[in-house]
This record gives structure tokens, C-alpha cells and sequence, in this order.
């Protein structure tokens, strides 16, 4: 395999819940992008931050994207942008602010690629205001084996375009996108609003729909399940409020956090988090916010990530439509304290859109539980009593940031599940694009 | 002032595109395929408004590449500098290649870089311009594999003493780099026995020394010590080393 430059090497998920010894091919010209057999099992890879496997896995060889990172087009007058599908969300930012524009939705991780972006369509800051990824996409490239690359848009072959976003890379490697820009806030400030509980959250998150910046923080223990903050960040022409530049590269999260030797998010670790975070964070106020902050809210959660140490953690996100979503929150909050895992946060924020395929899109609030060592037979039981809480009021699951999840649950779960495998088979027959994201759901 | 890249698509030619872009040099790229050299350039264009031309050669099959780089740097500032990181090395270049494909290891590292210094000299020296060659350590001594590869890194070191055999400081100035290992697709995967060095650190040090007088170094620089040690090597210990 020489000509193809592939290493074995060890690959992991974010969230640490799955390990494999992969072929990792790193492509730098065109060529080699279409280099291999053309009946090698393969996937593209990002920055590798996926909490899943997603990039890796399954028997297939990962192609790398990092050097295919380049601007292609720019129009600085209308705000379009023409990208590899490498380039990181990160450094677009940077690029962007000092030109006056901004992706309005990205990802926490700014190491992300764009390629990720759109292939797990994701959600940013409000997706109640903003929508996810391919709200702001108008075409993009697409590359399948040993064929020439193939443009698509919402007008020529839109089933490809669609089947794309959220896809999870499956029907193609995303080579090059054109995004559309925005003008970001002159300056941000942001308001805390402090709740008792989620359905307090929700009622507050519905009425501050329309702010650039809007998502809960909540205290996943059992005491005071759901007691948090809304963070709603607002636009402001006040130039003391204005915005900073983002932090260079070099501040942001790395791709692979360094586990601690420990696990410090055990019971007594949590709680005193919790603590700690309810007394900082729980208070009505205002203040100006930076740009770097809303955008990359992770960049300052290095030692939060690293504490799960090797155990990792596992994110389950489910998006629960308004009329439910009451009665979901009571039966959480009994569920948490009869089970009591060991919920390191909880996270909430509004969405207003329509689900498509695989997409984490709906009308309602969805929550991110991120559960530490979810391996142990607690958080495990825990997480499957989730999954079925969540389905019963209607929930919808996010694939991309779940590794616990299991093909049933997920194919109970989406409505449509069976017709959007179909459209992915579509474009892919021979199943040549697979992970173990793929393997495990049975896309 | 215009600087030439040859082998830009990809490792240390495309960071040197982009390190000289970024100090604010015109550039020519130069590789065999266009779709990585228009990605570069529309790159480069965007982010440092720099102005830069592709050429697509494929050097294997080019019988007067300098004649093609000569006439696409027409309608461009002045030549200044002429960077050559071209190279190709083979899994199987040892000692058991067929004519074909000796003569195209030969022709991308050694006629290319050949014919385009011949074709360039008489406007680098009037603008009292930069040559800059590059070598490897694989040509400290020569091994029972990247035979072709080392006899033409050999030659590309003839070549640097040549032309400064030739040449005065004060109308061409000479710099040959010997590299050691890059992290690049030519040595992803393979198991060194040093760390490789990353190609923008390199392309910052080449980039910065353009101003500099006629030199030879090593870069990394601790393989200078490496080459010492295999040419010092007694000749049946270097006999029994693995090739």
C-alpha cells in the first residue's frame, strides 16, 4: 500500500468509548485522493473530533483531509465562500472576523473541518435562530471512487445534496464547500438568566429565540436536577461591550485532550463542580461576552475533558418537541434521582427547524447529558433508560455525538430511519464508505 | 521580486509557496498537476493577496522544462529567487528498476532541476538573484536502496558546485540544503529512526537565509552529526547495515 502512504495506527473516538488500529491514509494532492482500489473500504477524516467513530473504524481505510485545507474563492462582497472540505472551523473563523464576516454555525470544537461540519450537520450557538450547517451551504463537491468529482447544490442533484448533510460522509468524500457568510455582532453581551429546572429552561430559551448566543448549563445531580443557567447572548452596539479578536490557533482545544490518571468526575468531584459552577455561573447579570468565548466554549474545557480521565465520557443528546417536553423533564428528573449516575452536565438549547434524513433537526429543546465512565453498569442502565424515556415523548436522537447508542434504539428513535438508509445506499451501492459509526447503527 | 517554486502541490514546495507568499514575493508554481497549483494559488491569492502563476509540467515526460518555466514567468516581476524542492523516491529503487523508471527518477530529480537552473541562470544573474537546491541525506553515501534517487541527489550536489565554481557572490548567490526526514506522504507510515521535522519549519528557515551568501547546511540541522557518522562509518560495519 506505499503508493497510497497509509500507516497503521491507533485511532480513537473524543469521547474515548471506542479505540480501534486503523489504515490512515493522508493524502496531499488530488490524485491521491482517488488513489485507492476502487473496491477499498474507505472514509474521510477531519479534524477527528467527532465524540463518535465517525472518521475511523469498520474496516475501512481513513483518508485524512488535513491538506486539503485551502480558500478557493472568496467574495468578500457578498459574503460566499469556497473551501476545501479539510479547512478547520477555527481558522475560518479567524480568517473570516478580520474580513468583517463569520460562519454563524459552528461547532464548539474549533478544530471541526468543514468537511465534518456538513458531514454530521452540525449545530451552533442558537440553531432556534440560525439553523444547522447546511442552512448556510449552497453547494459543494463530492467525490466518489474512481469518478470525476461531482458539484452538487439544492438544484442539481439535490437528493445527493440532502443525503450529504448529515450522511456522516457515507455517500462520498466531501472535497470543497461553498458556504454563505454572515456579519457577526459588533459586540455581544451576555445575560444569565437563572432557572429552577428544565422546564423553567425551556420556557426561557423559547422566549429568547431570536438571540445570536442562547443555550442552558444545568446541574445534572440528583439534589437539584436541572437547577442552571440560560446564557443568552446579545448583539450590542455599545463599544465597550465590543468584541475581542479570537484567540490565536494555538489557544484552541486540542484534538486528542490528555486523559488524567484518574477519574475526577466521580460523585464527590461532581458535586463540588456543580457547586462551584452554580455559585460562579447561577446569578441574573450582564456582562460583555467575547466572540472567542461564544464561539468556542470548549476551548476553556481542556481540564474538563481531561477529567474524565481513561474512562472517558459519552454524550447522549436528544431533541424533545415542545408540547412533550414538560412531562420529558419531570420524567428525567425521576429517573436521575432514582438511578443517580454520574451526569457531568447537562446542557440545553432551542431548535426550530425540520429534520431531514439523519439530521438533529426538529421543533423543541433538546438536551446534551454528557455521563462520566459511561461503561459502568449504572451509567450504562442509566443511558438505555434515556433512550426509552426519550422515544416515548418523541425524542430524537443526535448519531453523531452518541457512541452509546445501538441500532435499534436509533431505528426506533428517527422517524424515517429505514428511507434515509435507503438514499444513502443510493449513492453509495457497494457500501465503499463505511466507519464504525456506520457499522455500529447499521447505515 | 518573483520566486519559482518546482514541486509545489504537496510537502516542503508548498510550504515554501506559502512562506513566500506570506513575505510577499510573486510566485510561479510549478508541479505536475494543475488542480493542486490553482488551489495553492487561489490560496495564497486569498489570504495574502499575493500574485501567482501555475504551471503544470509533468517533469518525467518534459523534454525542456526550462524552456516552459522560462516562458511562464513572461509578464511577471523580475526573477529573483529559484527554489527547486522537486523530488520522487521509490519503495523499489533498489537496484532492480527497468530503464523506464530509472529515467524517471533521473529526469524529476536530476535533468529537471538541470535544465530549469540552465534555462534561468541568465536572469537570476541579472538580478543578482538566489539558487537554491536541495539534496538528501540518502546522498551522503551511497546504499543498497534509493539507488537512482541518491546518485541523482549526487548529481544536484555536483551541480551547487558548479555554479559556484562558476559564479562570483555578487551575480549568483548558491544555497544546497540537505534535508533529512520531512513529515510528508513520502514518509507517512513508515517507522524513522528520528522524529521528521515539519515542513513550514523548514520552509521559515530556507525562506529567512534567501538573502543570505552561498552556504551548504543540513537541515534538520542534527542530521549534519547523522551524515558525519555514516560517512565516517568503517566500511564493514556500513556493508552490514540494513539497506
Amino acid at each position: 500500500m506505499r503508493g497510497y502512504a497509509v500507516a497503521d495506527t491507533e485511532l480513537s473516538s473524543f469521547d474515548r468509548q471506542f479505540h480501534a488500529r486503523c489504515a490512515l491514509q493522508r493524502p496531499d494532492r488530488y490524485r491521491l485522493l482517488d488513489a485507492l482500489p476502487a473496491d477499498a473500504p474507505r472514509i474521510a477524516r477531519g479534524g477527528g473530533v467527532s465524540y463518535v467513530g465517525a472518521s475511523f473504524g469498520g474496516g475501512a481505510i481513513s483518508q485524512s483531509l488535513d491538506a486539503f485545507d485551502r480558500l478557493l474563492v472568496f467574495d468578500a462582497e457578498h459574503g460566499h465562500l469556497t473551501v476545501e472540505a479539510g479547512a478547520r472551523i477555527g481558522d475560518l473563523q479567524r480568517f473570516l472576523l478580520e474580513r468583517g464576516w463569520y460562519l454563524p454555525v459552528a461547532p464548539g470544537h474549533p478544530r471541526a473541518s468543514v468537511g465534518g461540519c456538513i458531514a454530521a450537520d452540525v449545530h451552533g450557538k442558537n440553531p432556534a435562530r440560525d439553523g444547522t450547517f447546511r442552512t448556510w451551504l449552497d453547494a459543494l463537491v463530492v467525490q466518489r471512487p474512481h469518478t470525476e468529482p461531482h458539484v452538487v447544490d439544492r438544484e442539481h442533484d439535490a437528493d445527493l445534496f440532502g443525503a450529504t448533510c448529515a450522511g456522516f460522509g457515507l455517500t462520498g468524500t466531501i472535497v470543497s464547500a461553498t458556504l454563505r457568510l454572515a456579519r457577526p455582532p459588533r459586540a455581544l453581551v451576555l445575560r444569565r438568566v437563572p432557572v429552577a429546572n428544565l422546564a423553567a429552561a425551556a420556557r426561557v430559551l423559547r422566549e429568547a429565540a431570536n438571540a445570536p448566543v442562547l443555550y442552558g448549563w444545568h446541574d445534572g445531580g440528583a439534589a437539584h436536577f436541572g437547577r442552571g443557567v440560560v446564557n443568552i447572548g446579545l448583539a450590542s452596539d455599545d463599544d465597550r461591550d465590543r468584541v475581542d479578536a479570537l484567540p490565536p490557533a494555538s489557544a484552541d482545544l486540542p484534538a486528542r485532550v490528555a486523559p488524567l490518571p484518574f477519574t475526577a468526575w466521580n460523585r464527590a468531584g461532581l458535586a463540588a463542580a456543580n457547586r462551584w459552577l452554580d455559585w460562579r455561573w447561577c446569578r441574573a447579570g450582564q456582562a460583555p461576552m467575547t466572540l472567542g468565548d461564544a464561539l468556542f466554549p470548549l476551548n476553556r474545557a481542556r481540564l474538563y475533558f481531561a477529567g474524565f480521565g481513561h474512562a472517558g465520557m459519552a454524550e447522549a443528546q436528544w431533541l424533545v418537541p415542545h408540547p412533550r417536553f414538560e412531562a420529558f423533564a419531570t420524567a428525567l428528573a425521576d429517573l436521575v434521582a432514582r438511578t443517580r449516575p454520574r451526569i457531568a452536565l447537562i446542557a440545553s438549547k432551542l431548535f426550530a427547524g425540520t429534520a431531514d434524513g439523519f439530521s438533529f433537526d426538529g421543533n423543541g429543546v433538546a438536551l446534551a447529558i454528557q455521563v462520566a465512565a459511561p461503561a459502568a453498569h449504572g451509567e450504562r442502565a442509566f443511558l438505555e433508560a434515556l433512550a426509552e424515556l426519550a422515544i416515548a415523548h418523541d425524542g430524537r436522537p443526535n448519531l453523531i455525538k452518541d457512541s452509546t447508542l445501538e441500532a435499534s434504539v436509533a431505528r426506533r428513535a428517527i422517524g424515517g430511519f429505514e428511507a434515509a438508509r435507503a438514499r444513502l445506499a443510493r449513492h453509495d451501492p457497494q457500501r465503499l464508505h463505511t466507519s464504525e459509526l456506520a457499522r455500529r447503527l447499521a447505515l | 521580486m518573483t520566486a519559482l517554486v518546482v514541486g509545489a502541490s504537496s510537502g516542503l514546495g508548498r510550504a515554501l509557496a506559502n512562506e513566500l507568499a506570506r513575505r510577499g514575493h510573486a510566485l510561479l508554481l510549478v508541479a505536475s498537476d494543475l488542480r493542486d497549483i490553482d488551489a495553492i494559488g487561489a490560496d495564497l491569492r486569498i489570504r495574502h493577496g499575493a500574485t501567482v502563476r501555475s504551471l503544470a509540467l509533468d517533469l518525467a515526460r518534459e523534454a525542456d522544462p526550462g524552456a516552459r518555466v522560462a516562458a511562464a514567468l513572461e509578464g511577471l516581476p523580475p526573477l529573483a529567487s529559484v527554489l527547486l524542492p522537486v523530488g520522487l523516491s521509490r519503495m523499489d529503487d533498489d537496484l532492480g528498476l527497468d530503464a523506464a523508471r530509472i529515467g524517471e527518477l533521473l529526469a524529476i530529480n536530476l535533468h529537471a532541476p538541470l535544465a530549469i537552473a540552465h534555462a534561468l541562470l541568465p536572469r537570476l544573474r541579472e538580478a543578482r538573484g538566489v539558487i537554491v537546491l536541495f539534496s538528501s541525506i540518502a546522498a551522503v553515501r551511497g546504499r543498497g536502496r534509493n539507488v537512482v534517487y541518491a546518485a541523482a541527489k549526487r548529481g544536484i550536489e555536483s551541480l551547487y558546485e558548479s555554479l559556484r565554481q562558476r559564479h562570483r557572490e555578487t551575480e549568483l548567490r548558491v544555497q544546497l540544503y540537505r534535508l533529512g526526514f520531512l513529515a510528508t506522504n513520502l514518509t507517512h507510515g513508515l517507522a524513522l529512526p528520528m522524529p521528521a521535522a515539519a515542513p513550514d519549519d523548514v520552509a521559515r528557515l530556507v525562506v529567512e537565509r534567501l538573502r543570505r551568501g552561498s552556504a551548504r547546511w543540513y537541515l534538520p540541522r542534527r542530521f549534519a552529526l547523522v551524515a558525519m557518522v555514516v560517512r565516517l562509518l568503517p566500511w564493514p560495519l556500513f556493508r552490514r547495515m540494513q539497506s
